[in-house]
C-alpha cells in the first residue's frame, strides 16, 4: 500500500510536470508564429501569380469555347442527326 | 501407424491450444470490424490477419525464424515503423488552419489532460487485485488519450513491449469509434447558443510561414525535449517535404506508397504481439477501459478549454472545436463539424477544427516525449 501511494505521488508529479510542460511549449509555439510567422507573411507575401493564372485559364477557357465557331458546331449536330436517324432506321 | 500418429501431430487440429482459438477468433473480430463496420480498415486487417497468423500452432510465426518475429524486431522494437508513419502523416498535414490561428494550439494542448489524466487512473487500478501497472505501463496505457495510433505504438514499443498488442487495438478501435464518443460528451458540455456560434474566417497563409513552422517546431523540440525528437523530426522532415515544394516526388512518396506499406507491416508486426500470454488477461480488460477514459477526458478537457477561451477572446471560438484537440486526424475535426452542423446548418467548422486537430498530433508528441523523458529514462 506504502508503495502504490508513492506511485500515487508520482503519476501525480508526471501530470503536473506534463501539462505545464505540454501548455509551455505550445504556448511557446503560438508566440512564435504570431511574431515571427506574421512577421515574414509580411515580408515576404506570396507573389500574385494565382489570379493571373485564373484569368489565364478563364481566358483559355474562353478561346477554347469561342475557337469553335457557329458553323463548325452547327455542322456536327447536323452530322450526328443525320447518324442518329439513318441508324433508328436501320433499325 | 507411426507415421499416420506423427502426420496426426503435425496437424494443427492436435495442436491447438484453447488460448490460441480464442486470439484466433479476436483476429476475426478485428477482420469483421474493418471490413464490415470500415473501423480503421487500413491498420486492422493486416493487425487482425497478424493475430490469426501468429497463434496458429507449429508454424511459428512469432518464434525466432517466423517471419512475423522479424518484421516485428526489425520494425517496431526499433521503433523505425511507426516513425516513418509519422513521416508520412507529417508530409499529409497542413499547419495552414493552426498558423492562421494560432490559439487553437492551446486546445491541442488541453486535449493531453486525457493522457495524464489516465495515467493517473491506470496507477489506481493497481488497488485492485490482478493488476500490477508500472508507471512505465501506465505512461504507455495512457497514451492511448492522444487518439494518435503511431505516438501510441512507438512509445508502447519503447515503455512496456508486452502490452504493446492491447495498447494498439485499443488506440485504434477508439480513434475509429471516436464520432460515437466524442458527440454525447460534446453536447453535455455546451449548450445550443454555444453549438450554434459562428467564427470568423481564417486569414490565408503564406508559403514562408508553412515552411518555416516545421523546421520552427524541430528547432522548440531540440531546445527543450529532445527526448521527443524522434516523432517530431520525422513529423516535421514530412511536413518541410510537403510545404517547401521542391520535392513533390518525395512528399507524394512518403504520403501514398511509402506509409501504405509500412501500414501493412506495421499491422502484421502489432498483430504479431496479440498472442495468447499476452494478450487474454485482465489487464486487457483494463488497458481497453482506460482508453475509453483517456479519449472521453481528453475531448472533454479540450471542450472546456475552447469554453474558456470563448469567454476571453475577441474573436468568438465554438467550443465545438476543443473536442477535435484529441488528435485523430481528421476524424475529430469532421466530428466537430458534423455537431455544429446540427444546431446551425450554415456554419462549417472543419477548418477552425483542424488547428486544434494538428495542434493536438504536436501536443501527443510533446507528452509522448516527456512521458519518454520522464518515465523511460
Amino acid at each position: 500500500m506504502d508503495n502504490l501511494s508513492q506511485l500515487f505521488v508520482e503519476a501525480g508529479t508526471l501530470m503536473l510536470a506534463g501539462m505545464v510542460f505540454v501548455f509551455a511549449f505550445l504556448g511557446i509555439l503560438i508566440l512564435f508564429i504570431n511574431i515571427v510567422l506574421v512577421k515574414l507573411a509580411d515580408k515576404y507575401p506570396d507573389p500574385i501569380i494565382q489570379p493571373k493564372s485564373q484569368r489565364n485559364v478563364a481566358k483559355s477557357g474562353n478561346s477554347a469555347t469561342e475557337g469553335i465557331s457557329p458553323a463548325i458546331v452547327a455542322a456536327i449536330s447536323s452530322a450526328v442527326n443525320q447518324y442518329r436517324q439513318k441508324n433508328s432506321k436501320k433499325k | 501407424m507411426e507415421s499416420l500418429q506423427t502426420l496426426w501431430m503435425s496437424t494443427g487440429l492436435a495442436n491447438f491450444e484453447f488460448g490460441q482459438v480464442v486470439m484466433m477468433l479476436v483476429g476475426c473480430l478485428l477482420l469483421f470490424l474493418a471490413i464490415a463496420k470500415n473501423f480503421e480498415p487500413l491498420l486492422l486487417v493486416p493487425m487482425g490477419f497478424g493475430a490469426i497468423l501468429t497463434n496458429i500452432p507449429i508454424a511459428g510465426f512469432s518464434e525466432i525464424g517466423g517471419l512475423l518475429h522479424y518484421i516485428y524486431y526489425a520494425g517496431i522494437d526499433t521503433g523505425i515503423f511507426p516513425l516513418l508513419i509519422f513521416m508520412g502523416v507529417g508530409a499529409m498535414t497542413d499547419f495552414g488552419a493552426l498558423i492562421a490561428n494560432p490559439k487553437t494550439l492551446l486546445l491541442g494542448a488541453a486535449a493531453q489532460f486525457g493522457i495524464f489524466a489516465t495515467l493517473f487512473g491506470a496507477i489506481a487500478l493497481n488497488a485492485i487485485p490482478g493488476f500490477e501497472f508500472t508507471l512505465a505501463d501506465a505512461s504507455a496505457i495512457a497514451i492511448i488519450g492522444g487518439a494518435d495510433g503511431p505516438t501510441a505504438i512507438f512509445l508502447a514499443s519503447k515503455l512496456a513491449p508486452e502490452l504493446l498488442g492491447a495498447i494498439a487495438v485499443a488506440a485504434y478501435s477508439y480513434m475509429a469509434l471516436v464520432p460515437i464518443i466524442q458527440p454525447p460528451i460534446m453536447r453535455a458540455l455546451t449548450n445550443e447558443q454555444e453549438r450554434k456560434i459562428e467564427m470568423a474566417q481564417l486569414r490565408p497563409v503564406t508559403k514562408i510561414e508553412k515552411v518555416i513552422f516545421p523546421l520552427a517546431v524541430l528547432m522548440m523540440t531540440i531546445f527543450f525535449l529532445p527526448a521527443a525528437t524522434p516523432l517530431v523530426g520525422m513529423f516535421c522532415l514530412g511536413n518541410l517535404m510537403r510545404e517547401c515544394g521542391v520535392v513533390d516526388r518525395l512528399s507524394s512518396t512518403a504520403q501514398n506508397e511509402l506509409i501504405n506499406i509500412v501500414t501493412i507491416f506495421l499491422g502484421l508486426g502489432v498483430g504479431s504481439k496479440l498472442s495468447a500470454d499476452k494478450f487474454l488477461n485482465v489487464e486487457t480488460l483494463g488497458i481497453l477501459a482506460l482508453g475509453a477514459v483517456a479519449f472521453s477526458i481528453g475531448t472533454a478537457s479540450g471542450v472546456l478549454m475552447a469554453k474558456l477561451m470563448n469567454k476571453f477572446s475577441q474573436e468568438p471560438v465554438n467550443p465545438l472545436i476543443g473536442a477535435a484537440g484529441v488528435s485523430a486526424v481528421p476524424m475529430a475535426a469532421r466530428v466537430a463539424n458534423k455537431v455544429g452542423l446540427e444546431a446551425n446548418p450554415h456554419n462549417f467548422l472543419l477548418m477552425h477544427a483542424m488547428g486544434p486537430n494538428v495542434a493536438g498530433v504536436l501536443g501527443s508528441a510533446v507528452a509522448a516525449g516527456i512521458l519518454l523523458a520522464l518515465v523511460g529514462g
